[in-house]
């Protein structure tokens, strides 16, 4: 009996010692959360006053549902998700596995790896836009000089070649970050394994394919999270490098909401587009959480 | 002794009257205090006050970024912000501002509307009440190398061939023509004035949608023919705004340029031009194929409104017919080159040294100035057509689709914001 109380009081004070938390969570998550997904039920149209602001149900997400422009951004999403994303993995597990040995300039080379994830998106992109730019462009420049192209090309007027400059910024950018992700898990895994798989007669690839990669799988796993939640949320990167253009073909979701809820101020629609983005993140996140197994936390 | 107390007390009264604000006009002055323009800005106000001792006025810094400050005043309306007192629009807001109630209707001051070009006045004017006056004019003009074409274009076929022709001379230029062709505002500007040349429009008098007509097909048509069959316009435009249109014109790059009366300054620069003097302006020519076409400049430019929820809309339309009176618009022109909107002033002599540009060329354009849509839902209808003149113009869809696609979309907006009922209701 005294037990339980003394349990219970604990608990108590528990609850007592994280509410303060759970109310800045409430606070700054939940509570806007709630408040987007209300406005998503009405009609508002900031630049439309004369429409008032009427209660108009899922109408917003049926609109959603119809309209071949989200569709399309959608799958502009999960195809720059996609690319990037295999892209940066391998590349980036060449990288950490290289990192990993022991050589002279370890230190400085794992430094010099993040410049590019320090730079600030924006500048990377513009950066990257100059590299393309049509004239004057550097790229086009040298690949006219050793006789690649007859003349410089426009790479932003066509969907396919305007998908190259975005896809490269962004595996330039990020690849260091899932490096430094994949090293870190590395460096969890146990030497000695490889000392007796290499008195086996195990060769480098059946180390990497039977003791690195399953070891590494939950670095593996966590990268990806990250990844693919970042990847659908791409936004800036694009906004600067192509606008979304040609016509829409390089638009992502993220920027066909920002346009109709900042640009258009369609604050019913665009709030309804938010829900839909969250929504589909949050599954993302789910099944990698629960379907993969991920663990984000401590415990084994 | 006394008289450091009724110092005192006189200083209290002062302070305490102008913070309360109840005793004292207090107008608000949205815009930008930046370089010559805010220079000009605070001198115009200083003198304006000094006219009118009852009323003072704050500057209220707002961005120069048209979007931002749409974006800004928006927010501030819908919350039913009185400052600042006098908006500074974009030509294409008015109308969208109007019908939202969110700036006065000007008829019971009695505005001299004759006195400004009409274009600037059906501009201002929505279900026909008149909501803004114009401040300055911007026109879209036609930038032309006179060494490398000594005669001005009469029409479009004969501006293609005339650049046609030069940029094949040996030296010539590398471009025919450069202009705004990226995905954006600039692109529409430039579609209107293609469009008025071969007679077409967007949106018609009884508010019917016809930019999907023959004419308007035909005009994107040569748009797109310039880029791909007679080569006379570069695909890069495609990605360009004004700035990069401007660098390559001034650098000698080109025979002709689409481009607003901004970049005469820059024209002029002997730091950074290589065409001083070897340049004039003249408005877009018509099409010579298109019965109805004519010469048509993209109107753009200021207009100056009152705020609704202001508190002194009767100093802020004083504050609005001084800062558009012909002085203040000649001042205006001297200081930064901008157009005056009232013609009385181009036969004015004062004007002559204010802007680089023979007066006539610029009455000329900007009497062939055209409005884009009037119509409260200008800026998303200009989103529909910026996508599908662009799609056009890379070549992922034909003309006569990608018109039929922005029709059939303006026509669901017009729909689902209810428009059809208010421009009923207008009429």
């Amino acid at each position: 009996m005294k037990k339980i109380s003394r349990l219970g009081a604990e608990a108590r004070l528990g609850w007592a010692l994280v509410a303060p938390a759970l109310a800045v969570i409430a606070l700054i998550a939940i509570f806007p959360l709630g408040w987007t997904f209300w406005e998503s039920l009405h009609l508002h149209e900031l630049r439309m006053p004369w429409l008032g602001k009427p209660f108009i149900g899922l109408a917003n997400y049926a609109e959603i549902a119809r309209d071949p422009r989200f569709w399309a951004a959608l799958g502009h999403t999960a195809f720059f998700t996609v690319v990037s994303i295999s892209l940066e993995l391998l590349i980036g597990l060449f990288l950490a596995l290289a990192m990993n040995r022991v050589f002279r300039g370890r230190g400085f080379v794992r430094a010099a790896v993040l410049v590019p994830w320090a730079i600030p998106t924006v500048v990377a992109a513009l950066l990257w836009r100059f590299i393309f730019e049509s004239q004057g462009g550097i790229l086009n420049a040298m690949l006219v000089n050793i006789g690649a192209l007859k003349a410089p090309m426009v790479w932003f007027i066509e969907a396919k070649t305007a998908w190259v400059p975005v896809i490269l910024a962004d595996v330039w950018k990020t690849t260091p970050f899932v490096a430094l992700l994949l090293l870190a898990g590395l460096q969890n895994i146990d030497l000695s394994l490889y000392e007796a798989a290499a008195v086996d007669g195990a060769n480098a690839w059946w180390q990497l394919r039977h003791i690195t990669l399953p070891l590494l799988k939950p670095a593996i796993l966590v990268t990806l999270i990250f990844r693919t939640l970042d990847g659908f949320r791409v936004f800036d990167l694009i906004y600067v490098l192509t606008g979304g253009g040609p016509g829409t073909s390089t638009e992502p979701v993220a920027l066909y909401t920002f346009n109709a809820l900042l640009q258009n101020l369609r604050f019913g629609y665009g709030s309804a587009l938010s829900v839909v983005i969250f929504a589909i993140t949050f599954a993302l996140a789910l099944f990698y959480v629960r379907g993969l197994g991920v663990r984000l936390g401590g415990e084994e | 002794m006394r008289t450091t107390l009724g110092l005192v007390a006189c200083a209290c009264v002062a302070a305490c009257s102008s913070s309360s604000g109840k005793h004292e006009t207090v107008l608000t002055f949205s815009g930008s205090a930046l370089g010559a323009e805010g220079t000009l800005v605070a001198k115009q106000l200083k003198r304006f006050m000094q006219l009118n001792p009852d009323i003072r006025v704050e500057l209220q810094r707002t961005p120069d970024d048209a979007s931002q400050r749409h974006q800004l005043y928006v927010q501030w309306l819908n919350a039913r912000v009185g400052n600042p007192s006098i908006l500074q629009l974009d030509v294409v807001w008015t109308p969208e501002f109007g019908a939202a109630g969110w700036v006065l209707p000007l008829e019971k001051y009695g505005p001299a509307k004759s006195e400004f070009f009409p274009a600037t006045m059906a501009a201002n004017t929505w279900a026909g009440k008149l909501y803004a006056l114009p401040w300055f004019a911007d026109v879209g003009l036609l930038y032309r190398r006179t060494d490398l074409v000594p005669r001005e274009p009469q029409t479009l076929e004969e501006l293609v061939s005339d650049a046609q022709r030069t940029k094949a001379q040996r030296g010539g230029p590398r471009y025919g023509l450069v202009s705004q062709g990226a995905r954006y505002e600039g692109l529409i500007t430039g579609f209107v004035e293609y469009l008025g040349a071969f007679g077409g429009r967007i949106i018609d008098d009884s508010g019917e949608v016809v930019v999907n007509r023959p004419e308007a097909v035909r005009a994107l048509e040569f748009m797109r023919d310039e880029l791909y069959k007679w080569n006379v316009v570069p695909l890069d435009v495609l990605t360009w705004h004004e700035e990069e249109a401007r660098f390559a014109f001034q650098n000698a790059n080109s025979v002709f340029m689409r481009n607003w009366p901004y970049a005469v300054g820059a024209m002029s620069d002997t730091t950074q031009s290589k065409v001083i003097g070897k340049f004039a302006v003249s408005p877009m020519p018509k099409s010579g194929t298109a019965a109805n076409g004519h010469s048509t400049a993209a109107l753009g430019g200021a207009q100056l409104a009152i705020n609704a929820y202001t508190e002194f809309p009767d100093a802020a339309y004083k504050l609005i017919a001084y800062l558009t009176a012909p002085e203040q618009m000649l001042e205006r022109a001297r200081a930064v080159g901008q157009y005056p909107t009232r013609p009385g002033l181009y036969d004015d002599p004062r004007l002559r040294g204010a802007i680089n540009v023979p007066l006539e060329n610029a009455r000329r354009a900007i009497e062939s100035a055209t409005p884009r849509p009037v119509t409260p839902i200008y800026t998303e209808l200009s989103e529909i057509l910026q996508i599908e003149l662009h799609r056009a113009l890379v070549r992922q869809a034909e003309p006569r689709q990608a018109l039929d696609e922005a029709a059939a979309r303006i026509n669901a907006l017009i729909e689902r914001t209810g428009m059809r009922k208010l421009m009923r209701g207008a009429a």
